[in-house]
C-alpha cells in the first residue's frame, strides 16, 4: 500500500509537467483540444495524490509500523482522528498533506463556473502546477513519507504527548489550508502579468479564494493560540515565537491584500501595490512553511532536523525574482487610473490601514530576524522577546482597530468634516461613557482605558451604522426590523460580512487586553485542607492521586473552588508522563466564564511529601478571543456567500412599488405631489408618473 | 483628519505606556530570559526544578535584600551571561535600529501615502475639468450651428 502510495506519486509529477506543457503550448498556440487535455490532467494530478494521501491515512489506521512515519508517530492505542491527524504530524506527512490540499484546489479551481478570468485560467493552472511540481519533487527525493524500515517495529512510538490535544485536528490543517488556498490569488496575479490583462479580471476571479485563504489562515493563528493556551500551561496564548511570528506575518499582509483589492476596484489605484501585496503574500507563505522545517530554529513547532532548507530557500527566490521581475517588465501596463475625489474619504482610510498592516509585519520581520542582524553586524547574540512585540505592535494594532471604526462613519468618494463629526458624535459618546463606567470599577491602567475605549468606539460604530442602515430599509420597504434586518445583510452580504468581521477582531482585542493587563497570578505550595485565596476565588487544595492508563502515568491534584463563600465545584490539574517520553507533560485546568478564566497548573511536589505546588492565574476576558473567533468565521463567510445579480429595474416589480411608496410618502410628508422618482432604483418606472 | 487623530494616539500611547513600579523578583525576571531553553522568562519557566531559573531568582532575591538597584541587578546577569539574557534588546547603540525602524518606517510609509494622494486627487481633478472643457468647447461649437441656422431660416426659411 506504501508502494502504491509513492507511485501515485511520481504518476503524479509526470502528469504535471505533462500538464504545465499542455498549458503552455496550448494559450499560445489557441488549441483547445491541448488546453482541454491540460485541465483534465490537473483533474488527474488532484486524483493521484488523493490516492497517495488515502494510500498513507490507510497505513497509518491500520498500525502498518513497517512505513516508517507510522511508526515514528503513531502507537496502537491511538484513536481514529488522531490516527488521521498524524498525517500532518511529520514533516513529511505535512509536505504531502500540503501537496494534496494544492491539487485539491487546483482542481477546483478548473472546475469552477467562472465569468471572469477564463483566459486568465491557463496561465494560473501553470503556477499551481509548477508550485505542486516542487512539493512533489520533495516528497519525492528528499521527504518520503512512504519509506519502509528493513523490519516491523511491534509499536509504534506513539504522537508527541503535547500534540495529543483537539487543537491537533485542527489547527495544521487550517493552516495549511491558509497557506495553500494563498497560492491561487497568486498565480492569477502572474498569470495576468504574463497576459497583459491587468484591469480588474484578476481581482474579481480571486476575492472568494483570497477570503477562504484569509478566513483560514486567521482561524488557524486562532486555534493555536487557543491551544497553546490550553495545553502548553504557562498560562498565556502567544509567545512571539519566530513560528507563530511566520504564520501571523502572510495573515497581516493577506489583510492588507483584501482591502487594497477593493480600492483597485473602486477608484483604480494601487495596482502595482496589489501585484507586490500578492507575491509579498504567498513568499510569506513559504517561508513560514521553511522556518519550521529548515533546522533553523528551536521551537515547538520545529519539525526535527531536515535537510530541505536550501530547497525552500532556492524556491522562494524564484518566486521572488521571477514575479517582481515580471512585475517590473509589466509596469507600463499597470498604471493607476487615479479617480480619487478627495483626501477625506475611505478610500484614504484604506490606504492607511494598508500601511498600517504592512507596517506591523514589517515590525514583526524585523524583530524575527534581528537577533540574526545583530549577530551578523556586532558579533553579540541578543534576543527580541515577547515585551518588544508587544510595546511596538500594540499601538499599531490598537491604531487599525481605531481605523475600523473611523472607516464605517467616513464616506467612500468624499465625505463633508461636518457629516464626519455628526457620525462620530454618538459613537464617542457612549464609549466616553463607557470607559467612565469601568474606571469607576476599578480599572485605572492608562492603557487599557484607552484600548477599551477604543474597542467601544469601533464597536459602536459598527452597531450606530448598521442600526441606520435596518432603520432606513424598513422606511423604504415597510418591513418589519427584524426582516429589513436579515434583508439588509443579504442584500449587502460583502458589506455586513465585514462589519461583522470587524466585530469579531475587536472583541478578540478585547479579549487579549483584558488578559495582558489585568491577569493575577499566584505560586504556593499547599498541604492537603490549606486553601489560597486570588481575585474572587478561594481554592482549597483536597488530594493528590496517581493512577496509569494503558499508554500514561497520570499524576493529578484535585481543589475545590469557591467564590463569595458559595461552591463553585471541583478543579483538577494534572501532570503525565507517557510511555516512550520522558518528558511530563502539564494539563492545565481552567474554569471558564465570560468574565474571566481560572486557571490552574499543578507544579509539582517533594517525593513523600504530600505538600504540591500549584500556579494559580486569574485571566480576565479571555473568553472573548475565542467567541471572537467564532464572529469571525461567520463573517467572513457571509462575505464569501454568493450573492444574486440585481435584475435591471425597467423589470423589477420590487423597485416600482418601492418607488411608489417612497413617492406616496414624500407626497403625504411635503404636501406636494412629488414629480420626480426619487429612489435610484426606480428610474424609469417613476419617469411615466410625470 | 484622520492623521492628527492618529498622531495623537500615538504620542498619548507612548507617554502612557511605561508606568513606574518597584523592583521585585519577578519584575526583574521577568527581564531576563531563562537559560535552561525553555524560551521563558526567569520569571516564567514552566519547568520544575529548573537548573537556571531557581537559583537566578535565588540570587535576585539575594541581592534585593542587600539593597542594590535592579539596573545593577541586571548589569550583573549580562556580565555573566552575555547580552542574550536580555528578554528585549536594550535601548542603545545598534539596538535603538530595532527600537526606532518601524516607527520610521510607518512615518516614511505615511509620507508616501501623502504624496500619492495628493497626486491621485490633483490628477482626477485635472481629469475632470478637462472633461468639463471639452464639453464646454462642444457646447460653444453646437451654439455657433444654432444661431447661423436660425438666421438661415430666417433670412431663407425652410431649405
Amino acid at each position: 500500500m506504501a508502494e502504491l502510495g509513492y507511485i501515485a506519486l511520481l504518476l503524479a509529477l509526470l502528469a504535471s509537467v505533462y500538464s504545465v506543457f499542455a498549458f503552455i503550448f496550448g494559450k499560445r498556440g489557441s488549441s483547445p483540444a491541448l488546453l482541454s487535455s491540460a485541465r483534465n490532467g490537473m483533474l488527474v494530478v488532484c486524483g493521484l495524490v488523493s490516492v497517495s494521501v488515502l494510500a498513507l491515512a490507510y497505513s497509518l489506521i491500520t498500525h502498518d509500523f513497517q512505513v516508517e512515519y507510522v511508526a515514528s508517530y503513531t502507537s496502537s492505542d491511538m484513536s481514529f482522528p488522531f490516527l488521521i491527524s498524524a498525517l500532518w504530524a511529520g514533516n513529511d506527512g505535512s509536505l504531502l498533506f500540503w501537496a494534496w490540499l494544492l491539487a485539491v484546489f487546483g482542481a477546483v479551481v478548473t472546475l469552477q463556473k467562472r465569468d471572469a478570468g477564463r483566459e486568465l485560467l491557463p496561465y494560473a493552472s501553470t503556477v499551481i502546477l509548477l508550485t505542486e511540481i516542487f512539493f512533489l519533487i520533495l516528497l519525492l527525493f528528499v521527504a518520503n513519507p512512504f519509506v519502509r524500515l528493513n523490519f516491523t517495529p511491534s509499536e509504534g512510538q506513539g504522537l508527541n504527548p503535547l500534540l495529543q490535544n483537539p487543537g491537533m485536528l485542527f489547527h495544521p490543517p487550517s493552516l495549511l489550508s491558509g497557506y495553500v488556498a494563498f497560492t491561487i490569488p497568486f498565480a492569477f496575479a502572474v498569470s495576468a502579468l504574463l497576459t497583459r490583462r491587468l484591469g480588474d479580471e484578476w481581482i474579481v476571479a480571486v476575492r472568494r479564494w483570497t477570503l477562504a485563504a484569509w478566513l483560514f489562515l486567521g482561524l488557524g493563528n486562532l486555534i493555536g493560540a487557543w491551544w497553546a493556551y490550553v495545553e502548553l500551561g504557562w498560562g498565556g496564548y502567544w509567545a512571539w515565537d519566530p513560528v507563530e511570528n511566520a504564520s501571523l506575518m502572510p495573515w497581516l499582509v493577506g489583510t492588507a491584500f483584501l482591502h487594497s483589492i477593493m480600492m483597485q476596484r473602486r477608484r483604480g489605484i494601487l495596482k502595482v501595490w496589489n501585484m507586490v501585496l500578492i507575491i509579498l503574500t504567498f513568499s510569506l507563505s513559504i517561508f513560514g512553511t521553511f522556518l519550521t522545517r529548515s533546522g533553523i530554529l528551536s521551537s515547538v513547532h520545529a519539525f526535527a532536523d531536515t535537510t530541505m532548507g536550501p530547497f525552500f530557500l532556492v524556491f522562494i527566490g524564484i518566486i521572488l525574482f521571477g514575479s517582481l521581475g515580471l512585475l517590473y517588465y509589466r509596469s507600463d501596463w499597470l498604471k493607476s487610473e487615479a479617480e480619487m475625489e478627495s483626501v477625506v474619504s475611505r478610500e484614504s482610510t484604506f490606504l492607511i490601514n494598508n500601511l498600517l498592516l504592512v507596517g506591523a509585519a514589517f515590525a514583526i520581520f524585523l524583530g524575527t530576524v534581528f537577533p540574526v542582524i545583530s549577530e551578523a553586524v556586532r558579533g553579540v547574540k541578543i534576543t527580541v522577546g515577547a515585551p518588544w512585540f508587544n510595546q511596538v505592535n500594540g499601538p499599531i494594532f490598537l491604531a487599525i482597530i481605531l481605523l475600523a471604526g473611523l472607516c464605517s462613519l467616513i464616506g467612500w468618494r468624499r465625505a463633508s468634516v461636518s457629516n464626519l463629526m455628526r457620525n462620530f458624535l454618538w459613537p464617542m459618546v457612549a464609549a466616553l461613557i463607557l470607559a467612565l463606567v469601568i474606571f469607576i470599577f476599578g480599572a485605572r491602567q492608562p492603557y487599557a482605558l484607552l484600548a477599551f475605549f477604543l474597542c467601544a468606539f469601533v464597536l459602536f460604530t459598527i452597531l450606530y451604522e448598521w442600526f441606520r442602515g435596518t432603520k432606513a430599509r424598513h422606511n423604504i420597504r415597510s418591513e418589519n426590523y427584524l426582516k429589513a434586518f436579515f434583508g439588509l445583510i443579504g442584500a449587502n452580504r460583502p458589506r455586513y460580512g465585514g462589519y461583522i468581521v470587524h466585530i469579531g477582531i475587536v472583541l478578540i482585542a478585547i479579549g487579549v487586553i483584558g488578559s495582558s493587563f489585568y491577569n493575577v497570578e499566584k505560586e504556593v505550595t499547599l498541604k492537603p485542607g490549606e486553601s489560597v485565596s486570588i481575585a474572587s476565588y478561594t481554592l482549597t487544595f483536597e488530594s493528590r492521586d496517581t493512577f496509569q492508563t494503558q499508554s500514561k502515568t497520570v499524576d493529578s491534584a484535585t481543589l475545590t473552588v469557591a467564590s463569595g463563600g458559595r461552591l463553585l465545584g471541583k478543579i483538577t490539574p494534572s501532570k503525565f508522563l507517557q510511555n516512550n517520553y520522558d518528558q511530563a507533560v502539564t494539563e492545565v485546568a481552567i474554569r471558564s466564564s465570560l468574565i474571566e478564566d481560572l486557571y490552574i497548573i499543578l507544579i509539582g511536589w517533594d517525593e513523600g511529601d504530600t505538600a504540591t505546588s500549584f500556579k494559580v492565574i486569574v485571566n480576565p476576558l479571555v473568553a472573548w478571543m475565542w467567541v471572537g473567533g467564532v464572529i469571525l468565521l461567520m463573517g467572513g463567510l457571509i462575505s464569501m456567500w454568493p450573492q444574486q445579480q440585481r435584475l435591471p429595474a425597467q423589470n423589477n416589480e420590487e423597485a416600482k412599488e418601492s418607488a411608489r411608496k417612497v413617492g406616496d410618502r414624500k407626497s403625504q410628508q411635503k404636501g406636494r405631489s412629488n414629480q420626480r422618482g426619487a429612489v435610484s432604483s426606480g428610474r424609469s418606472s417613476s419617469g411615466a408618473r410625470r | 483628519m484622520a492623521w492628527r487623530v492618529l498622531g495623537v494616539v500615538f504620542i498619548l500611547v507612548a507617554l502612557l505606556s511605561t508606568p513606574a513600579s518597584a523592583a521585585t523578583v519577578s519584575s526583574i525576571g521577568e527581564q531576563l530570559v531563562c537559560q535552561c531553553g525553555c524560551n521563558q522568562t526567569v520569571a516564567a519557566c514552566p519547568d520544575n526544578p529548573c537548573s537556571f531559573a531557581d537559583p537566578a531568582r535565588a540570587t535576585i532575591a539575594q541581592k534585593l535584600a542587600q539593597g542594590e538597584s535592579e539596573t545593577q541587578i541586571i548589569q550583573y546577569f549580562v556580565a555573566r551571561y552575555g547580552e542574550q539574557v536580555l528578554v528585549t534588546p536594550s535601548k542603545s547603540g545598534f539596538n535603538l535600529v530595532a527600537w526606532i525602524l518601524p516607527f520610521l518606517a510607518l512615518i516614511a510609509g505615511a509620507f508616501v501615502i501623502y504624496l500619492s494622494l495628493k497626486k491621485w486627487v490633483w490628477q482626477g481633478k485635472v481629469q475632470e475639468v478637462e472633461a468639463e472643457t471639452q464639453s464646454e468647447k462642444e457646447d460653444e461649437e453646437y451654439q455657433l450651428r444654432l444661431e447661423q441656422e436660425l438666421k438661415n431660416f430666417s433670412e431663407k426659411g425652410f431649405r
